[in-house]
């Protein structure tokens, strides 16, 4: 009987401690509290410099988890940054930058991209975290079927 | 007691470890061959399965542009293989291909390097690119195995994306297909699996302002419409790296071809994010995965794409 218990005991040790069949995946370093989009990216309710210090925020969380959005060659750390600089300035507009960096001949209002750099830091997040639990209904052979 | 359950520890461990062995690409082999399936039933008939696989498309395209009855085989060719008008193109430039005097560039490159020379005594060795280095427990790239080489002999990196790197490669990617090889990636260990399933969750997951993945373009959207262009099958799309694309070559020809890690990350950004570097372990991980689907595939490259 004790050498039962001592097989049983290290079938089970040996199992946790080998790593040998195991199906573990690491999961990103992220903030578990809940987002929601709409609240915290509301200029009227917050103010826009509330606004800025959220998407600040948050996109340092997006950008170390490599999640950063961009579009059109403008990251959102330079939506932060463009917005940061118009409001100190007192600008009304936030010209956007082509892949290089360099500015282009278009703009937008400070409130807008103060409200697109928000939107895009906590849906990056928001994203992520509903993708840990969906991804696999895109796999072929296994959440996918046709 | 304490004694005895140590040993049988390590009896089980190691038991457990050798009954697994040939088994970390299980999952990784489930994966490939349903993919596979997958993607050639689509392709099997694409009028008659129009409701399963293209509703959105016009019958006019799916008789003129979707070929029937495409081979696993054939699927290493990337979109020409089911894309009837762009294979015509294809087969147009593929006679005077812009990548040929790239390929010698290549070889003047391997000749003329002693330290590359040595790292690389094969050159046929483009299809067993990437492996996950037991050491190191990391995934290597063929361009990272190419910087790694040039560091320890004491030159400076190359460029990751253009210029000397994919010309290299080219050559490489070229005598492998001379040779017929295969893609031939393996899965040695536990964390070359976990490193493999990061590389498929990334693939897999929605990502960028646009919130698409890899495989809503390159799974299920493989063989629609974008704009004028028929979106490539993740199977067979690493085949023919590193490619010419007529885009990137429009000022400079020997900037036309780019690495594996150059495309990849002009396709992240076309999700609406920051690509990962591209000598990060995400990068290289991807690399790991999609290589992995094209497992048992000829090499074909380089090639030239638009």
């Amino acid at each position: 009987m004790k050498k039962l218990y001592s097989v049983v005991a290290a079938t089970g040790l040996a199992l946790a401690l080998s790593g040998c069949g195991g199906d573990a995946v690491s999961t990103p370093v992220m903030e578990k509290e809940k987002l929601d989009e709409k609240t915290i990216c509301n200029i009227k309710t917050n103010g826009m410099a509330a606004v800025l210090a959220s998407a600040e925020k948050y996109n340092a969380m997006a950008k170390k988890n490599g999640l950063e959005f961009k579009r059109l060659g403008m990251t959102n750390s330079q939506y932060v940054s463009g917005s940061k600089e118009a409001m100190k300035s007192g600008a009304k507009k936030v010209v956007l930058l082509n892949k290089k960096g360099k500015a282009t001949k278009k703009s937008v209002s400070v409130e807008y991209a103060v409200q697109r750099a928000c939107k895009f830091a906590v849906s990056a997040l928001t994203q992520a975290q509903t993708g840990k639990n969906t991804w696999r209904a895109a796999v072929p052979g296994d959440g996918f079927t046709y | 007691m304490l004694l005895n359950i140590v040993k049988s520890t390590a009896l089980v461990a190691l038991a457990s470890c050798i009954l697994n062995a040939g088994e970390f690409n299980a999952q990784a082999e489930k994966d490939r061959i349903a993919l596979a399936d997958y993607t050639v039933a689509k392709f099997k008939d694409a009028e008659k399965n129009r409701d399963n696989f293209f509703p959105y498309s016009t019958d006019a395209e799916l008789k003129k542009n979707i070929k029937k009855g495409v081979t696993f085989e054939e699927l290493a060719m990337g979109n020409y293989a089911f894309s009837i008008q762009g294979q015509f193109s294809y087969n147009e430039i593929k006679e005077m291909p812009p990548y040929e005097e790239l390929i010698e560039a290549g070889e003047e490159m391997y000749n003329g390097n002693k330290a590359i020379k040595a790292c690389f005594p094969d050159t046929t060795i483009a299809g067993d690119y990437p492996f996950f280095d037991q050491t190191k427990n990391e995934v290597v790239t063929l361009t990272s195995a190419i910087n790694e080489c040039l560091v320890n002999a004491g030159q400076k990196k190359w460029k990751e994306k253009k210029g000397k790197m994919p010309i290299l490669q080219s050559y490489f990617s070229y005598q492998t297909m001379e040779a017929e090889k295969k893609v031939n990636i393996k899965i040695p260990s536990a964390k070359a699996a976990e490193a493999y399933e990061r590389g498929k969750e990334y693939y897999y997951t929605q990502r960028g302002y646009l919130k698409l993945s890899c495989a809503t373009c390159h799974v299920q959207g493989a063989g629609k419409r974008v704009r004028n262009e028929s979106l490539s099958q993740l199977t067979g799309q690493t085949t023919h790296f590193p490619v010419y694309r007529l885009k990137w070559g429009k000022d400079k020809v020997a900037n036309g071809l780019g690495t594996l890690e150059r495309r990849m990350a002009g396709c992240i950004k076309d999700q609406g994010q920051v690509p990962p570097k591209t000598s990060s372990s995400q990068m290289k991980e991807l690399l790991y995965f999609m290589a992995y689907m094209s497992n048992g595939m000829n090499v074909d490259g380089p090639d030239v794409r638009k």
